[in-house]
């Protein structure tokens, strides 16, 4: 009841003087917030262990599995048996055609958005098209990337159709980042910079994005994270059912990891004894946001100090 | 030639600026177009035809009547505007128990000859066969070529695509599954949400929120796929036994898993809301000896009421829109749903379910572009209505 | 100065303002002709007239909202910043319309330094600090921009604190120590005018007194115009004292008349505390 001890304070302020409410009424407040204030520790409390009991559980029963083979040789035997470093390689593939994209794109919009269109009307319109698009649901891009580099720009199944669906999806995230990360800047240092004759690019350039690299930066692995779980947008524009072969052109389809685990945990050839392929993959996806979570805080943490000791 | 570069880099950043909206224009632009085709797609399959008695008033068939009718539902055709005559189901391959095969011919060149007489003397029939076996005199009523009506999608109660002779596109079962399931998510994950939210606002340490905060950053970031599979193997076993059912597939282990999910966006909108309660105002009502309890519910849940409401709204708009962990675990029967212990068919299963099986520009096809629409068109309305809950907070 | 002067000469730092020195006849370096400025529809500056002339140190005091700051921001076009806002009248530095439109704003700065009321020194070493106005001015001479920078840390009064500390953050230095570096940046790109927004209000009384020390120097090589509240302190370190009131300037006079003998009621009241 550490989080009670601020409250008891304020109510004490009042009772001695004894001017109003008798002790009673002070009691049954106090027993009412101590039983409001536990009610609310034990629902925060139980979102750590859901997340404890997914994290555990897939670890449990993915640990066994996890070998060198299974991270480096293809499915074998109807996916039944081998590994799936295919997956691992699309996977990776997919992150870095739509990085590649994305965080250009994504963080030079930000950086009009936040020191050049400020309040402006165009400003406003285009932040609640950002907004709007990172409601849009993933399936939509699916189907969006589907209809525009699948069939119309005819890329086919690929790589490139499928990094930049990818990478339209995660652009409101790398948006959204940069431009938080720029408005973090003081505009003491802005004008700072201005009062010395450096143009609005100098100032840009030389204060203000290498104040803000450290969030920007944090905020572009989170967005990898995202996007090397995605599956609703690759089921149409670049995932394969099973296909051993590692791609050798941006034209290639490829397997990836969360398509991967959805196909062997419904609907391949048999769904039981490939559970265990199942957990695994489900691990490595696993690990990978809890390594990129974990870069990302490290970074942010590394970045943090360097600016300030320099 | 300093300046020019500065404009130069100006524009580029500008056009970069605008690409989300012109993302957005090209969604809609794409959607549209390909989900356009749909309601003028025949009701009939292409290259059949469906044939009546000339004596027959009917004239004309609903998409949705010519299921009923091949179904066996619809026997009679009184019940769809004609005389009291029993409805006569015959097919391509039901004219061998009309006729011997040796009527028809070797190579079955008398099909069309002997349809034809069928129709003719049969009132009661409907005769469904390719229009290359309909010869120029044939003695019949062909129906129409009739394309299919808005109401037949928006208003149809079955979704069975690859019905034969007459796909059903009703968008009911999939609506209402997909707002079964997501009402059942928010409500599950409404109160522990605020009560999270509330909790790393007001009452936790520094040191339980720098726990927490992570839990919930983890939380977010774990992959559809992976709280499908998770759902998958422990929620949907789990429902199954505890509620005694005949498959542990349905709306409610849906709603399960993607309350789970939800609870990131919740907890962080309807944190970020309480926390930009002013702390005056705190301080105002803890000096007039309110308990810190009385303070939250009295004064700061009230204050962010706004942000407690854009937080269920997205939470609403995740959970439509989300595909692969509901399409794991809800069991995929495209019925309407009439408890949260039944299966149930969401918008965007659908669409990832069945996409890769049509072929482009098809009636399935364009229908499932039309869904993309749908959902589309919702979570435009969703974020434009935060937009609205925003903008009315700072107004008052 | 000669030093600097030689400087200036040697390298692209040459002025915006067209020739060198003054094109004002009367030797004015800022004069300021009735100016009026607007934050939308709010008349934040009512028909100002102003006149400096090289090296005086002017204070502009008044009540908080009365337009000095606003008026201290309109020499450097800092303004210019703030959307929404509306400018008529002109102003002349060395006789050349700041506002004219063929004026480029980071040319007319680096004319006219700054230093503002929080010190805000960038997030790089002390020495790059300081060279950053140099080097965004497009010098590259190492040597250069080395002895310039020396030099303009001495001027601010810094060097015997930082000598040995050069590649440090700036951010080690204390708040006094981080002003006088902001200062020193100011001063290492050779501006004619040095603005100054209340430059000592976030510091300690010994800070302070080292700051204004510094203005009494620096006083010889610049003209510096000072926002302060600090009534002792505009009488400590000002020739002139200007007296802003809800947008006017009221009363602008020699800083002894302004607080021995005003001319205007107002103006008494303000600097013997009656209110503000």
């Amino acid at each position: 009841m550490k989080a009670n001890n601020k409250s008891e304070n304020n109510t004490n302020i009042n009772s001695p003087s004894g001017v109003r409410g008798s002790e009673s009424i002070d009691r049954s407040k106090r027993r009412s917030q101590a039983i409001a204030f536990t009610i609310f520790k034990l629902m925060s409390y139980s979102v750590v262990a859901i997340l404890f009991v997914i994290l555990g559980f897939i670890i449990i029963r993915g640990i066994g599995v996890i070998s060198w083979d299974f991270l480096t040789k293809a499915p074998e035997e109807g996916m039944t048996k081998g590994g799936i470093f295919p997956a691992i390689v699309g996977t990776l593939c997919l992150v870095a055609g739509s990085s590649i994209f994305s965080f250009p794109i994504g963080i030079m919009s930000g950086i009009y958005m936040n020191e050049y269109a400020g309040g402006s009307k165009l400003a406003t319109f285009i932040r609640i098209m950002t907004n709007n698009l990172s409601g849009v649901p993933s399936v939509v891009f699916g189907l969006f990337g589907m209809a525009l580099f699948v069939n119309t720009m005819k890329f086919g199944d690929s790589i490139l159709a499928g990094s930049l669906t990818l990478g339209l999806l995660s652009l409101p995230l790398v948006i959204r980042t940069t431009e938080e990360s720029l408005k973090a800047i003081e505009n003491s240092y802005r004008e700072g910079s201005l009062a010395l004759g450096a143009t609005k690019l100098q100032t840009i350039r030389k204060v203000v994005l290498p104040m803000a690299f450290p969030n920007i930066i944090t905020g572009l692995i989170l967005s990898i994270g995202r996007v090397s779980g995605e599956t609703a947008p690759i089921l149409f524009t670049v995932a394969a059912y099973f296909l051993p072969k590692l791609p050798t052109s941006i034209f290639n389809q490829v397997m990836a990891l969360p398509y991967h685990l959805y196909v062997i945990s419904t609907s391949g050839t048999n769904v039981e004894t490939s559970r265990g392929i199942a957990y695994g993959t489900a691990l490595v996806l696993i690990v990978i946001v809890l390594m990129v979570n974990l870069l990302a805080n490290g970074l942010r943490n590394y970045f943090s100090k360097k600016v300030k000791t320099n | 030639m300093k300046r020019f570069f500065e404009k130069f880099v100006e524009s580029a950043l500008l056009i970069s600026g605008s690409i989300t909206s012109i993302t957005i224009l090209l969604i809609i632009i794409f959607l549209f177009k390909e989900a356009s085709g749909l309601f003028t797609t025949p009701v009939i399959e292409e290259g059949y035809e469906l044939a009546l008695n000339k004596t027959n008033p009917v004239k004309h068939l609903t998409s949705y009547e010519i299921k009923e009718i091949f179904d066996g539902k619809i026997s009679n055709w009184n019940e769809v505007g004609g005389k009291n005559e029993a409805i006569e189901l015959v097919r391509l391959s039901d004219l061998t128990k009309y006729y011997t095969e040796a009527e028809l011919g070797s190579n079955f060149e008398n099909i069309p000859a002997k349809s034809s007489e069928l129709t003719s003397k049969h009132p009661g029939i409907i005769l469904f066969l390719p229009t290359s076996y309909i010869k120029k005199d044939f003695n019949g009523t062909l129906l129409k070529h009739e394309t299919l009506h808005p109401g037949d999608f928006f208003g149809g109660k079955e979704w069975y695509p690859t019905a034969s002779p007459s796909p059903q596109y009703g968008l009911l079962p999939l609506l209402l599954g997909t707002l079964w399931v997501s009402l059942g998510a928010i409500l599950l994950s409404l109160p522990f949400g605020i009560s999270v939210a509330v909790y790393l606002a007001e009452i936790a340490s520094m040191r339980v929120r720098n726990i927490l905060k992570p839990v919930i950053e983890l939380l977010a970031g774990i992959p559809s796929v992976v709280y499908g599979f998770f759902g998958l193997v422990v929620i949907v076993p789990f429902l199954q036994k505890l509620f005694q059912l005949p498959v542990g597939e349905t709306a409610l282990a849906g709603s399960v898993v993607l309350g789970i999910m939800a609870l990131p966006t919740i907890i962080t909108v309807a944190e970020d809301a309480m926390r930009t309660v002013p702390r005056a105002m705190k301080e105002a009502s803890l000096a007039l000896g309110a308990t810190h309890w009385q303070t939250i519910y009295k004064v700061i849940i009230p204050y962010s009421k706004s942000g407690i409401t854009s937080a269920a709204v997205l939470g609403i708009g995740r959970a439509i829109g989300e595909t692969m962990a509901v399409l794991m675990v809800t069991g995929n029967a495209a019925v309407i749903p009439h408890t949260l212990l039944e299966p149930v068919r969401t918008i965007p299963a659908t669409i990832a379910a069945e996409l890769g099986e049509t072929a482009a520009g098809g009636g399935h096809y364009q229908a499932l572009f039309m869904l993309g629409v749908i959902l589309f068109v919702i979570t435009m309305i969703i974020s434009i209505s935060i937009e609205f809950i925003g903008k009315k907070k700072y107004s008052n | 100065m000669t030093n600097t002067r030689n400087i200036e000469t040697n390298t692209n730092l040459s002025s915006p303002l067209g020739a060198r020195g003054s094109l004002d006849v009367r030797g004015l370096t800022i004069d300021a002709k009735n100016v009026d400025f607007y934050y939308s529809e709010f008349h934040a500056l009512k028909n100002i007239n102003f006149e400096v002339s090289k090296n005086e140190v002017v204070a502009l005091i008044g009540p908080s909202g009365c337009g000095k700051s606003t008026f201290l921001r309109l020499l450097n076009r800092m303004n210019d910043l703030i959307p929404g806002t509306r400018m008529t009248g002109s102003v002349l530095i060395d006789g050349e319309d700041i506002y004219a439109p063929n004026i480029h704003v980071d040319e007319l700065r680096k004319e006219v330094g700054m230093v503002f009321q929080k010190p805000n020194p960038f997030p790089k070493s002390i020495f790059e600090n300081v060279a950053y106005g140099l080097r965004v001015n497009g010098i590259k001479d190492k040597t250069f921009i080395e002895e310039r920078v020396i030099e303009s840390i001495k001027s601010a009064a810094l060097w015997d604190e930082v000598k040995d500390k050069l590649n440090k953050s700036a951010f080690a230095l204390s708040g006094g120590q981080q002003q006088r570096l902001c200062i020193a940046r100011a001063l290492a790109i050779s501006p004619k005018v040095v603005l100054m927004d209340e430059p000592a209000s976030a510091l300690d009384p010994i800070s302070t007194a080292k700051i204004e020390d510094l203005i009494h120097e620096l006083k010889k090589d610049y003209t510096i115009i000072i926002v302060t509240h600090n009534m002792q302190q505009a009488s400590r370190v000002s020739d002139k004292t200007a007296y802003f009131y809800l947008g006017e300037l009221i009363e602008f006079d020699k800083t002894t008349t302004i607080f021995t003998n005003p001319k205007e009621h107002s103006t008494q009241n303000y600097v013997t505390g009656r209110f503000g």
